[in-house]
């Protein structure tokens, strides 16, 4: 028997090993997000009352915490589900102060954020529908009068904004509460043709 | 059955147990290297998708659908995925400026520039992304709230024990990382020319 011969068998039991590892190593990539990921503000989301802003806890106040989440900033959630109509925001802006929101599926995407610079005149005016439920909003909006409002298409029927307010000093902490009770989140009904 | 076909039978049978042990330790060998590699590459890599600028890294598309599958996953591992949360750009230091890894026996001076941005926060955490608990209940500094130099620099001390100026405390932790947030930033659309040169330095003081 030639060393190549000898060799042959080695070498092919090595490409199988190989090639395994690299299908595993691929299906492992792909399915880890799947597995691990479990979004804390989706989880948190899932508890909290609809169309409504519910205030993030604090780390280490004993209720399950956002990790990595900014502990000067007072956060948040806002649950929606577009499938009875769209979902209306408003906030008056004013004083310099960081308002921030950002707009996620319950898969943990962010499809938009924003913070209270593109106000205008002092209000931020949002409006997330769906792609049906915005046709049906142009349809009925008044040509000599465009509305004002940002219109975000959502790319899921489920979803949540999280409002994020921040306090510049410890003490300033039950003011930029405060300020994120005071924007509105509520369901709204879109008026059909 | 004669004894002159029981043997080659029992041979063939041999043979092919032999090849069944053969596919058998390819597969299992091919699945734990397999899995050794992803394992490997999501404690210790940072994903296509990670911008480097000295011992910070940040992940500016992390909540975003676009993100390539070796970042998702390091995130989800990680467990950063949750750091999109909010609307700042997010930078994670692990480590000092010399590439070493934080040692929580050490002091640590964070000094330097910070990129142009409306608000920013400085903020220990643990590798988890939890707050660490100390007496001080001292977590991080806003840019509004930092003592600052004459000349408007100013230096953060990290150290278990209490420092003059800005000082984060250690707490009791083992490991540590810092986490620097820019709100309304203008590093959002160039953020790949960011440089070390635009961001703090981490430098490692006494220890023990």
């Amino acid at each position: 028997m030639s060393l190549v011969d000898r060799l042959l068998p080695a070498l092919l039991w090595l490409l199988g090993v190989l090639t395994v590892a690299g299908i595993t190593h691929l299906v492992a990539i792909f399915a880890l997000p799947k597995i691990l990921m479990k979004d804390p503000y989706a989880q948190i989301a899932m508890t909290a009352k609809p169309a409504e802003f519910t205030l993030l806890p604090l780390s280490g106040s004993g209720s399950p915490a956002i990790p990595f989440a900014d502990p000067a900033l007072v956060q948040a959630v806002c649950p929606y589900d577009l499938t009875q109509g769209a979902l209306r925001l408003h906030a008056d802006t004013g004083g310099d102060r960081l308002l921030t929101l950002s707009f996620r599926t319950m898969e943990g995407e962010v499809f938009y954020s924003m913070t209270d610079l593109a106000a205008q005149q002092g209000k931020m005016d949002i409006v997330v529908l769906t792609a049906a439920q915005l046709d049906a909003a142009e349809a009925n909006d008044d040509e000599d009068n465009p509305s004002p409002e940002l219109r975000l298409i959502a790319p899921q029927k489920k979803g949540m904004v999280i409002a994020g307010a921040l306090a510049l000093f410890p003490g300033e902490r039950g003011e930029a509460e405060e300020r994120i009770k005071s924007v509105s989140c509520m369901a709204e009904p879109i008026p059909q043709e | 059955m004669s004894l002159s076909t029981a043997i080659p039978r029992r041979r063939a049978l041999r043979a092919g147990a032999a090849l069944l042990s053969k596919y058998l330790t390819a597969g299992g060998a091919g699945v734990l290297l397999g899995l050794a590699v992803t394992f490997a590459i999501v404690e210790r890599g940072k994903g296509f998708a990670a911008a480097e600028s000295g011992p910070w890294t940040s992940w500016p598309r992390g909540g975003t659908p676009d993100l390539d599958p070796y970042t998702r996953a390091i995130l989800a591992y990680s467990g950063k995925m949750a750091l999109s949360g909010s609307a700042g750009i997010t930078f994670v230091a692990s480590g000092d400026s010399w590439g070493a890894e934080f040692d929580s026996a050490c002091d640590y001076v964070i000094e330097g520039e910070i990129p142009s941005a409306r608000y920013w926060t400085l903020t220990l955490l643990s590798p988890e992304g939890i707050p660490i608990p100390n007496r001080a209940n001292r977590h991080g500094f806003t840019s509004s709230e930092i003592l600052r130099a004459s000349g408007g620099g100013f230096a953060v001390t990290v150290s278990r024990n209490a420092r003059p100026g800005n000082w984060l405390p250690l707490g009791r932790s083992s490991r540590f990382i810092l986490v620097l947030n820019l709100y309304d930033s203008e590093l959002g659309a160039s953020l790949s020319s960011l440089s070390a040169g635009n961001m703090p330095r981490i430098l490692k003081g006494r220890c023990g």
